[in-house]
This record gives C-alpha cells, sequence and structure tokens, in this order.
C-alpha cells in the first residue's frame, strides 16, 4: 500500500500540473496561430533563457504574486472566496505609502509602522466582507468586488483632494530616503536589485504553513473548507473562524505591494501596479492552495509576465496573449486535478477492496 | 441543521464567481488579442517595410497599443510620416494592462540595447520609467507623449512632450455653446485625474466666453481608476445622464469609453451631438454615429512624435519641455462631416485670439 | 403475523406486466446500498415503497430511473428485460421520475418548463400548448400553461413535474416521497390526482414513510429494511402496528440485556427545553428527563418528529429555552466546543455530514472534536505523533479494517467509518455519550462490537443518550426508553417489559395499537 501511496501523490503532484501545461502549450499554441503570428517565434521568445535584469524581475514579481495567492488561499481552504485581495492591497498599499510618506517615525522604524499600518487597513477591508457575511449573511464573494469599487473610487477622492501634484496624475508623498531599501543586486546596478521585502514573501509563506498545517487553529479551518457541519459538531465557531479568516487574508494582502513600495516605487502613483490581487486569485487555483504550489504557480506566472514583454519588439505578437496562456494554464490545472484525483480515488478504491477481502458485503 | 441549504447555494454560487473570474482572466487576453488582430501582425505596419537609413525609431505604446483608434495610432501615424519622409525605420513595443513598473524598464531598455534613437514612449505613465533608463544611455535621446520630469535632476537626452489641451477644449466649448439651442452642454471625462481636468477647464472657460449664463454639466467615469478611459458602457451611462438632463452637446475626453458617449448621442435621437477627442472621431466613428458628431479636439501626437523624430534625424534633438499648444499646431479641432462649417470664423476668431495671447486659457476647472 | 402480511417471500406469483424487480444489488465503495430487493409492481396500480430512512428506498429509485447501474440483478417492463444507462432510457422505457425537490425554472411559465428539454415531442408552439392543456384537464391539474412556476404554490409545482414526466409519455410514474411538503388538503388533492392517473392505467410507485397516506392510496404495500426488500403488505388488511414492525424489524437477534448499573448520580438533566426552527414552528415542545451514570436513556420515535434537534441543542448547535445541566452545571452559555471538553462525546446520526473529514486522513479525524485536547493538541499545535498513536489503539480496540491511518476516512466503508468514530467518542473519558443511530447503516459485526463498546461504558459509570429507529437496539440497550412524537415526549417506558408493538403504537400517535 505504501508503494501505491507514493505513486499516488507523485501523479498528483507531477502527472496533474504536466497534463495541464501540455494542455495549455496546445491551447496557447492555437490561439498563437489564429491570432496570425509564428507559434515558433511565441515560444522561442517564452522560453529564452532570461537575463540577469530578467531574473531579478522575475523574482520581485514572484514575491508579490506569491503574497497575493497566499492571501487568497487562506480564504479558499475554508471555502470563503475572498475576491477583494485587489482592493485590500490597493487600499492598503496607499495607507502605507501615505504613512510611510508622512514620515513620523525615523529611518527603519518607519517601515516596520508601514507594514503595520498595511496588515491592519487589509485586515479591516477584509474583515468588512467576514462581518456583513456572519451578521447579514451577504455572500464575500459580492461585498468583497463591491469594496474593491469603493476602495478604488476613495482612493482617488483622497489622491486628488490630498495628493501630491506629480505630472499629469497624483501621488503620495515619497518616503524619507532613510526609510527606503536598497535590495540586494546580484548582478550589476543596470540589473536592477532584488528588493528587500521579497523576504515577506517568504516569511508570510512559512508562517502561513505553520499555521495551516501544524496549529489547533489552522486544523479548524481546514475543517470547515473540508466539511462545515462536522466542524460545528466538533466544537469550532464557523462564523469567528470566518471573520478571523477574512482578517488574516486581508492582512496577507496589506503585504503584497510593500516589497515593491520600500524597493522602488517610494510613493502611491500612477505607476501603481494593478491586477495583481486578481492574478493572484488566478494563481492560488494554480497552486491548490497550497503554499508550495503557490510557490511555482507565481514563478511561473512571473515568468510568463517578464519572458512575454519583448514579444511585441521581436515576433510581433501582443504581448497580451500570455494573459490567455496564464488563464489556460489554470483551467487546465485545476480540470487536470479534478480528473486525476478521480482516476486516483478509483485506484485506490480497487486496491482497498483487494487488500481488505470482500468484507464490504453487509 | 436548518439553515444550511441556504450556504451550500451560496458556496456553489461562489465556485462559479471564481471560475467565472478565473475565465475573464482568460477572456481579457482573448479579447485584446482580438482587437490586436488586424493591425499587429498585418502586413501593413509600416515598421515591416521600412527599409530607409534614416533615424532608427524605437515607439513603445501604451496599453491597447495600434488599432485603439486614439492616442496610439495617433502616434503611429507621426511615425509613418517619418518612416515616409524622413526614411527611417522602426521598431515597436506595447504595454500590457496591468503590468509592472519593471516590465516599462525592460521594454526601454530592450529598445536602447538594440541602438535605436529617438525612444518614445506613448503616454504619461513612461515617465518614471524614462527617467530611470535615460541616464544610462546618454547618446540616446528618449520622447514621453504627456510626459514629465518626476524628480528635480534634469536630463539631457529626454523630451517631455505635453500639449495644450485646454486650449483645443476651449475651441470646441466655443463650438459647443453656439450649436447648443438649449443652453445646456455637458462633459464626460474617463478619469478624475489633473490631466482631464484640464479639458474640462478649457471647455468650460471656451463655452462661457460665447455664453456667459450656459449651463455645464461634469461627469466623470472613474475617480481613480484608469479603466475610466476603457470603458464604453460607463461613458454611454454618463452621457445619457446629461442628455436626459436637458443638454444638447456632449464633449468626451474619455479615450476609448468615447464610443458610449457617441451611442448615447444617437440613442438621444436628432440635434443632439456629440463631440470628439484627440483624432478626428468624425472618421472611425460608425455611419449611424457620423451625423451626430459635431466636431474633435485634434491633439496633434502625430505632430509631436513626428517633430521628435525629425528632431533627431536634424542632428538637433528635442530635450526638456515641449508644449504642443495652438500656436504650434499642436492642438486644433476638426471639420469633417461639415456641421461646423457655419460658425467656423466665429471658432477661428477665437484661436487667433488664443494665439495671440488676448484670451488666456485655463488648466484647472474652476480658474 | 396477520394472514395479510407475508415476510420473506417476494418473489411469489407471477408477473402480468408493470415492473418487476428482481436481486438487485447495488455496491458503493464499501458499502451496500441494495441487495436481494424484489418487488413487483402490477400494471395499473399505485404501489407504495415504504421503509425507515437509510432502508435503501432512493438507490433503488434511482436504479429504476437509470441514475445508477446495478451491480446485480434485473429490471423488467412489461415483461421485458431492460437496462439504463440514463434516466433518457428510462424515459423511453415509459418510467419517469418526480424528485422530492422539484427541478423547475421559477422564471419561466409551466409550458416552458414542460416543455424544456422535450422540445422534440410536439414542437415549442401551439402542438405543446395544446398537449399540456390535454394533459392538465384530463386529470384535473388545473393549471394554467403560461402561468409563470414563481408564482404557484408547493401543490401546483408538483402537478407540474408530474405533467412533465407524463408529457415526455411516462406510463409509470415514481414518486418520491411526494407527500413529505405538502399541507393535508394538498396531499388530498394529490391523491385525487394519482387516482385518476391510475383510473386512465398508470402505474405509480409511491415512496414513502408515512404510513396513513400508504394505507389510503395503495394498492400494495413492499417494505425495505437494511437496503433489503422483507415483506409485502396488503393495505386492506394489514395495520399501521405491523408496517411499523416490519420497517424497524423485530427479527433481529437482539442485544441482551444486562443487569442495570444505573448510579444515583444525575448526570444529565433537561427541565422543559423548547426549541423553534427559523420559520417559528416548535420543533422541540417541553422536553424533560434526566440521565444518571451509568444509565442508558433510550429515545424511539418515528424520523423526523424531533430527535435531531434535541442531540443538536444538547450539544449546543441550536439554542432553545428551558434548562440544560451537566453534571449539576447548567450549560446554557457553552458552545458546542465547552460542552465536548467537559466529556459529551457525540456520535451523530449522519456521519458523513456531521461526524467526519471525508478527505482527511483517519489520524486528523481521530482530532476532530478534540482539537483542544490530548491527544489531538496541546492547545495551541496539532500534536500530530501523539494522535497517530493513538488513532493506532482506536484501530486495534475497535477493529477498524483499515490499510493505514493514513488512508482518507472516504475510502472506508461504512461500518470501518463507524467503528472509528465510536472510538473517537468513546477516548478521553466521556461522561456522557451522545449516540445517534450509532449502528445505522454498519454490517452486522460492526453492529454488535459497537454494542458491545456501548454496554462496556455503561458499566464503567457512563451515561448514554441513544437515539435509534432500531427498536430491538433500543429495547436492548436501554435502561428507561422515552417516546417522542412531534417534538414532544409522550411516553416511557421500561425496556423490561415493553413490546415493540407497545412502542411502535406510541411513536404513532397510538393509532390503532
Amino acid at each position: 500500500m505504501s508503494s501505491s501511496k507514493i505513486l499516488r501523490t507523485l501523479a498528483q503532484a507531477i502527472l496533474a500540473p504536466l497534463i495541464a501545461l501540455i494542455v495549455s502549450v496546445i491551447v496557447t499554441s492555437i490561439v498563437v496561430s489564429i491570432a496570425g503570428a509564428s507559434i515558433g517565434d511565441f515560444w522561442d521568445v517564452i522560453f529564452t533563457v532570461p537575463t540577469h535584469r530578467n531574473w531579478v524581475n522575475i523574482t520581485n514579481q514572484s514575491s508579490m504574486l506569491f503574497l497575493a495567492a497566499l492571501a487568497a488561499a487562506i480564504g479558499f481552504r475554508m471555502n470563503l472566496f475572498n475576491i477583494g485581495v485587489e482592493g485590500q492591497y490597493t487600499l492598503a498599499a496607499f495607507a502605507a505609502a501615505a504613512f510611510a510618506g508622512a514620515g513620523w517615525l525615523p529611518g527603519k522604524l518607519n517601515i516596520v509602522g508601514a507594514l503595520l499600518v498595511a496588515m491592519a487597513v487589509g485586515a479591516i477591508w477584509a474583515g468588512i466582507a467576514g462581518v456583513l457575511k456572519v451578521t447579514r449573511g451577504v455572500s464575500e464573494v459580492i461585498s468583497t468586488i463591491m469594496l474593491n469599487a469603493i476602495a478604488g473610487t476613495m482612493i482617488g477622492y483622497l489622491l486628488n483632494n490630498y495628493g501630491n501634484q506629480y505630472g499629469q496624475g497624483r501621488r503620495t508623498t515619497p518616503i524619507p530616503g532613510s526609510s527606503q531599501l536598497s535590495g540586494w543586486t546580484p548582478w550589476s546596478a543596470g540589473d536592477g536589485p532584488i528588493w528587500t521585502l521579497t523576504i515577506l514573501a517568504v516569511l508570510a509563506g512559512v508562517t502561513m504553513s505553520i499555521v495551516i498545517n501544524r496549529t489547533r487553529f489552522g486544523f479548524d479551518l481546514r475543517a470547515t473548507g473540508m466539511n462545515e457541519d462536522a466542524a460545528v459538531a466538533s466544537g469550532v465557531k464557523v462564523k469567528r473562524m470566518v471573520v478571523i479568516s477574512m482578517l488574516i487574508s486581508g492582512a496577507i494582502a496589506g503585504l503584497v505591494w510593500m516589497p515593491a513600495l520600500f524597493g522602488a516605487a517610494d510613493y502611491y502613483g500612477p505607476p501603481f501596479q494593478r491586477a495583481l490581487g486578481f492574478t493572484g486569485i488566478a494563481v492560488a487555483l494554480l497552486g491548490r492552495n497550497r503554499p508550495l504550489g503557490i510557490f511555482f504557480g507565481a514563478v511561473l506566472f512571473a515568468w510568463l509576465s517578464e519572458q512575454a514583454n519583448p514579444l511585441s519588439l521581436v515576433a510581433d505578437i501582443s504581448p497580451s496573449v500570455v494573459q490567455v496562456t496564464q488563464g489556460v494554464v489554470v483551467l487546465a490545472v485545476v480540470i487536470a486535478y479534478e480528473v486525476v484525483r478521480r482516476w486516483m480515488a478509483a485506484y485506490e478504491q480497487r486496491e482497498l477492496k483487494q487488500a481488505l477481502g470482500t468484507e464490504v458485503r453487509a | 441543521m436548518l439553515p444550511n441549504i441556504e450556504e451550500g447555494i451560496l458556496r456553489r454560487l461562489s465556485k462559479i464567481a471564481v471560475v467565472a473570474v478565473v475565465a475573464s482572466l482568460a477572456l481579457t487576453g482573448c479579447g485584446k488579442n482580438d482587437d490586436k488582430k488586424g493591425s499587429s501582425s498585418g502586413s501593413n505596419d509600416v515598421c515591416k517595410s521600412a527599409k530607409g537609413d534614416g533615424p532608427k525609431v524605437g515607439l513603445a505604446y501604451d496599453v491597447g497599443g495600434r488599432g485603439d483608434q486614439s492616442f496610439n495610432d495617433s502616434a503611429y501615424a507621426g511615425l509613418k510620416k517619418a518612416v515616409e519622409d524622413l526614411k527611417a525605420t522602426c521598431v515597436e513595443g506595447e504595454a500590457s494592462d496591468g503590468e509592472a513598473e519593471s516590465a516599462r524598464e525592460d521594454r526601454l531598455k530592450n529598445m536602447a540595447d538594440q541602438g535605436l534613437n529617438p525612444i518614445i514612449g506613448v503616454g504619461f505613465a513612461y515617465s518614471d520609467a524614462v527617467n530611470a533608463v535615460a541616464p544610462n544611455y546618454p547618446k540616446i535621446n528618449f520622447g514621453v507623449i504627456d510626459g514629465f520630469d518626476p524628480d528635480d535632476k534634469p536630463n539631457a537626452n529626454v523630451a517631455y512632450l505635453g500639449f495644450a489641451e485646454n486650449e483645443g477644449s476651449y475651441l470646441v466649448g466655443v463650438a459647443a455653446a453656439l450649436k447648443s439651442k438649449a443652453g445646456n452642454i455637458g462633459f464626460v471625462g474617463g478619469v478624475h485625474n489633473d490631466l482631464i481636468k484640464k479639458f474640462e477647464a478649457g471647455y468650460v472657460a471656451g463655452a462661457k466666453s460665447v455664453k456667459p449664463g450656459i449651463k455645464i454639466q461634469i461627469k466623470y467615469i472613474q475617480e481613480s481608476d484608469l479603466k475610466g478611459f476603457g470603458d464604453p458602457a460607463g461613458g454611454k451611462a454618463a452621457a445619457t445622464a446629461e442628455y436626459d438632463a436637458g443638454a444638447d452637446v456632449v464633449y468626451h475626453a474619455a479615450g476609448a469609453s468615447g464610443s458610449g458617449v457617441f451611442d448615447a448621442s444617437v440613442d438621444a435621437g436628432d440635434g443632439k451631438w456629440a463631440i470628439g477627442v484627440d483624432s478626428d472621431q468624425y472618421l472611425t466613428a460608425s455611419k449611424t454615429q457620423q451625423p451626430h458628431i459635431l466636431t474633435s479636439m485634434l491633439k496633434r501626437v502625430d505632430v509631436a512624435t513626428f517633430n521628435m523624430i525629425k528632431s533627431v534625424a536634424d542632428s538637433s534633438p528635442l530635450t526638456s519641455y515641449q508644449t504642443y499648444d495652438l500656436a504650434h499646431d499642436g492642438v486644433g479641432y476638426s471639420t469633417s462631416g461639415g456641421f461646423v462649417d457655419d460658425i467656423k470664423a466665429q471658432i477661428d476668431e477665437a484661436a487667433s485670439k488664443i494665439k495671440s495671447g488676448e484670451v488666456k486659457v485655463p488648466v484647472k476647472p474652476g480658474a | 403475523m396477520s394472514a395479510a402480511v407475508t415476510e420473506g417471500d417476494t418473489t411469489a406469483g407471477a408477473p402480468s406486466g408493470g415492473v418487476v424487480v428482481r436481486d438487485i444489488l447495488k455496491q458503493f465503495p464499501g458499502v451496500v446500498a441494495n441487495h436481494d430487493v424484489n418487488i413487483t409492481i402490477r400494471p395499473g396500480t399505485v404501489h407504495a415503497l415504504i421503509g425507515e430512512n437509510g432502508a435503501g428506498k432512493s438507490t433503488l429509485m434511482k436504479i429504476l430511473y437509470g441514475v445508477q447501474k446495478p451491480d446485480a440483478g434485473t429490471i423488467s417492463v412489461d415483461g421485458t428485460e431492460v437496462t439504463f444507462s440514463s434516466p433518457t432510457d428510462a424515459i423511453k422505457a415509459g418510467i419517469g421520475m418526480v424528485f422530492q425537490h422539484f427541478m423547475l425554472a421559477d422564471n419561466l411559465t409551466v409550458l416552458e418548463n414542460v416543455v424544456l428539454g422535450a422540445e422534440r415531442l410536439h414542437g415549442i408552439g401551439d402542438a405543446a400548448r395544446a398537449e399540456v392543456a390535454r394533459i392538465s384537464d384530463a386529470y384535473g391539474f388545473g393549471l394554467d400553461p403560461d402561468m409563470l412556476v414563481e408564482r404557484l404554490g408547493v401543490g401546483q409545482r408538483q402537478r407540474v413535474e408530474i405533467l412533465k414526466v407524463l408529457y415526455r409519455g411516462a406510463k409509470i410514474i415514481i414518486l418520491d416521497e411526494p407527500t413529505a411538503v405538502l399541507v393535508p388538503q394538498e396531499v388530498d388533492a394529490l391523491f385525487d390526482n394519482l387516482r385518476e392517473l391510475r383510473a386512465s392505467g398508470h402505474t405509480i410507485l409511491f415512496i414513502s414513510h408515512k404510513l396513513d397516506e400508504v394505507l389510503d392510496i395503495a394498492d400494495d404495500i413492499t417494505v425495505m429494511r437494511r437496503g433489503q426488500t422483507v415483506g409485502e403488505a396488503d393495505p386492506k388488511t394489514a395495520t399501521k402496528k405491523q408496517l411499523a414492525e416490519l420497517m424497524v424489524g423485530s427479527e433481529l437477534p437482539s442485544p441482551e440485556t444486562e443487569e442495570s448499573t444505573v448510579t444515583d448520580h444525575v448526570l444529565l438533566a433537561l427541565e422543559h427545553v423548547g426549541v423553534v426552527d427559523d420559520t417559528g414552528r416548535p420543533v422541540l415542545k417541553d422536553i424533560t428527563f434526566s440521565i444518571r451514570k451509568g444509565e442508558v436513556l433510550g429515545i424511539a420515535g418515528v424520523e423526523g418528529n424531533g430527535q435531531e434537534e434535541l442531540v443538536e441543542t444538547i450539544m449546543g448547535m441550536y439554542r432553545g429555552t428551558g434548562r440544560i445541566t451537566l453534571d449539576g452545571k447548567d450549560v446554557h452559555h457553552w458552545d458546542t466546543r465547552d460542552r465536548r471538553e467537559a466529556g459529551i462525546g457525540f456520535i451523530p446520526a449522519d456521519r458523513h455530514k456531521h461526524g467526519l473529514l471525508l478527505d482527511a486522513p483517519l489520524w486528523e479525524n481521530r482530532v476532530l472534536g478534540h482539537q483542544t485536547r490530548p491527544p489531538g493538541s496541546n492547545g495551541l499545535f496539532i500534536t500530530a505523533s501523539d494522535a497517530k498513536a493513538d488513532t493506532e489503539r482506536i484501530v486495534r480496540e475497535y477493529d477498524v479494517r483499515t490499510p493505514s491511518i493514513n488512508t482518507n476516512a472516504r475510502a472506508l466503508s461504512g461500518g470501518n467509518q463507524q467503528k472509528l468514530i465510536v472510538g473517537r467518542e468513546m477516548s478521553g473519558d466521556p461522561v456522557l455519550l451522545i449516540a445517534s443511530h450509532p449502528t445505522r447503516g454498519v454490517d452486522v459485526g460492526a453492529q454488535a462490537a459497537i454494542w458491545d463498546h456501548i454496554k462496556r461504558a455503561r458499566r464503567e459509570g457512563l451515561a448514554v443518550l441513544l437515539i435509534s429507529a432500531d427498536l430491538d437496539e433500543l429495547i436492548g440497550l436501554s435502561d428507561t426508553i422515552e417516546v417522542i412524537l412531534r417534538g414532544a415526549l409522550v411516553g416511557r417506558f421500561d425496556p423490561q417489559s415493553v413490546t415493540p408493538q407497545e412502542l411502535g403504537s406510541a411513536m404513532t400517535g397510538g393509532g390503532d395499537a
């Protein structure tokens, strides 16, 4: 049995992603050829060995995608669909940038303060949806989508009225130099630094991995996700769990843009990178809501986005095509896992029958 | 457990919603791609056939790229002219939605590494990226349409190509006020930022210069989210509200959302006008929309693009702030359709007053 | 046994058409849902299929309607043997089904709902409308084809469902507990419709556990218990009491009654406990009883009379009025976890719904319900190695047949899942065990083992609240039996002297005892 268990784990771990990858390569190739471009050129660009500069960018982007996906995954693990990571990280990024820009705290303390502000703002924004769900029965899908829109409008209002003029747009006050983090430059300066706060992704990943898999809280969370009725009967207070998970999910979402804020941007303004929250949801699905899976998913997505950039320069293909690839990968993974899971379940059942004889008959 | 039936349904709904989110992620890509089909891969791309010995131009488009019938296409028109008149060759890049700042920098670096000169970023979003990249390539000249210098350190090899949109808007404001029978006109902005407020300010000033008591309705589609420039449904809703409230001319500064404004003018019926923006939108509008497009405020991105390339070809590259105003033929209004022929004299009179400095057009609303 | 009830030999009598089901066997992974199922449905009759929840009625229905395929056995329709691989095949053979939960689109009209999916028969135009109107008139349904379904009442919606299967040409109509959702007047109307259908030559298979209704409408009755058909009855002569006996069974080997171990120490006391459901309807009324250490209190009752609510109220999943004390302490403000920590073990009626994480390994299921206590956790972290060691113990002591404690619970058979739950709930020195149908759906061997465990715990001073549909189990294990009917306790019996017949009569309201 143990060998079949290993086989099963292997199949789940390798077979499903492999099937998914092959399917998405085929589908993307079809899309590329329908768009009238060369399939060979496309994959050539995507699979070019990344330059140093690309590696730095892939690392930085992966860290932010990982945090966004982790935030979404916390909720998914207990069937809470926090679609609002987008709004949570945007609002948190704005609040943290404004806080750090004000420079109330000296030097590095300012960074710690800003991180706490970001987590608090993200948590509160997500918490609203959690509280609405347990007190009023509002689906968190609906409320978080609405909160996304409210966050965008609110930031616009605040920037327009209190932001600094910045070219044709507005921004928050840049954070003082003493509170900026130069990051680690593995190669030449021209290739850019890996941001210091990418470490947040590692810390959050390890912490969440332990919390979910090893603690009582994590057990309650997973139990609620697997079988809410059984969780209730086992003594889990589901309403409280809903609020706490939303708070945690939102707090992690709050951290999403922090690596970029202190590593590169120094302010919240027009170059702010949108859509990380939505992409994070896709990455969470891709990684099956497990931190390790999410890690691979985030690297894959970051790789695709980064490599797609020269598409229009080199192969005359719109880089948007790569978003098709990303979407297809997610769908293919979800489907492939389900297929492999069913196949494995049937296989296990057969093995069990053989191993235990015909005891099944009443 | 009685309450669980409902929750079960909700959970299923949630799952459906997530699938929808994923699907839409896939579909946004799809949509974009379809838009691009005709242009990006088609043989009509001038960069594919260009074989001259003139300047080697790098043109980095904003989101939407070539084929947006607006800003990016206008830049392409300038590039095409450069290829024809200056024997230029070219390479094009395009931004994707929600991309990282590093992706923009990367695009410019890739172009610089290929030895292109000049390199032009289309859209103010390239300002930071150019500022970060330009110092590393002192021999290459950069231009940013609508751009600005983000810090105090001036770059000797960067030109910021700005436009006096307020002046062009003033002229169509004059046209709107003259054409309005109801004494009630409207404005629809895509995003409530300083750039679009400049359009609003000029339009209001122009209209009031003709009819001081005119009623002007102002609406914005989005407060800060740039998707206000790509939301035809939002544009239609805003414009419809203004027509319903009595406006008979509506001017939009909302990018691709403008097609919704045109639709609203068609729905509002005969005698209701819409005014286009950036390029002569009468030419790209549908047959049913055309009778409603009074004029368009022209923002000559093509002129700015061509001038930038020409300056490099002439070995006297443009640097620092360049303002394309009425006097420099950087903004204007279109006459296609012939609907403003009867008031052309009055509009041109307003234009000459601005050129002579007799009239100063405000850049901020309420000024 | 009365002459009208023939137990066992259901194969007697030559089929003259209609539906004949022979020796159906259906196994799900680890569970036998149907075996030795034999039914002969005469054409042009209303045939009732009765049995407790979980007796295998639904599985049989799904087999007849082609939703599931039997592992063995045959089905014949009008003398021809048939095999269904989908409901489409069943419909072709003239079998239609009306589910308990209606499958109608609210925002479509009656006509659209009926035609949906059957557009080929009469198109979607006037021909279809005429056909719908014709059927509606013929059987007195009184449905307006153009009425939106969302504006119809429950009884009318049910008639739309019946109309749907008639429209598709069904001659044999299966109705799954059709009266469960109806008020008495609607039941009468439904029965009038059914009689019309029977008069016009349709055959109806009527599934229910409401004995009054069955006796009222049926021409023949088949009884199912524990996955098999156990007898037939003639409604003209059979009594409710006899049917109840057949349903709950009284021929199985009884668990032996043992010497009383009841002490004077009251462990659980309920005083005037009442609960209302979401709609304000009372589901528990003025419940008062107490259980002492070493005592097993059995609750007898037809399912759906408040047993679930009673259990969940004691577990803290429902809040009611009245007072509940555990070992003298008022537990009103305790939540479920507090109550579990105080030593309440809970074997739920539906183990898949309330008792297990099917996709988690056995050792994690061992932790479930004990998240706050050793060996499952130290309060903050899950102590996996301790939990695994204790799971090994349960697997050993309770004879849980599993390849490993890392196997997912889903892979185990029902009996082994139940033994795991019993082992878990007996762990950690419980003072009170709430056992809801502890041996339902488990095989005979596991049943005896679970009985032994409950008896042993009782000897050691455990207080047990036992809820069961199996009267023999109740009589054999309990020190006292209370009968619950419509949310109230209506009778108290001494298991030493009571008979299943007396209990059955009390459970049905004393009708014809």
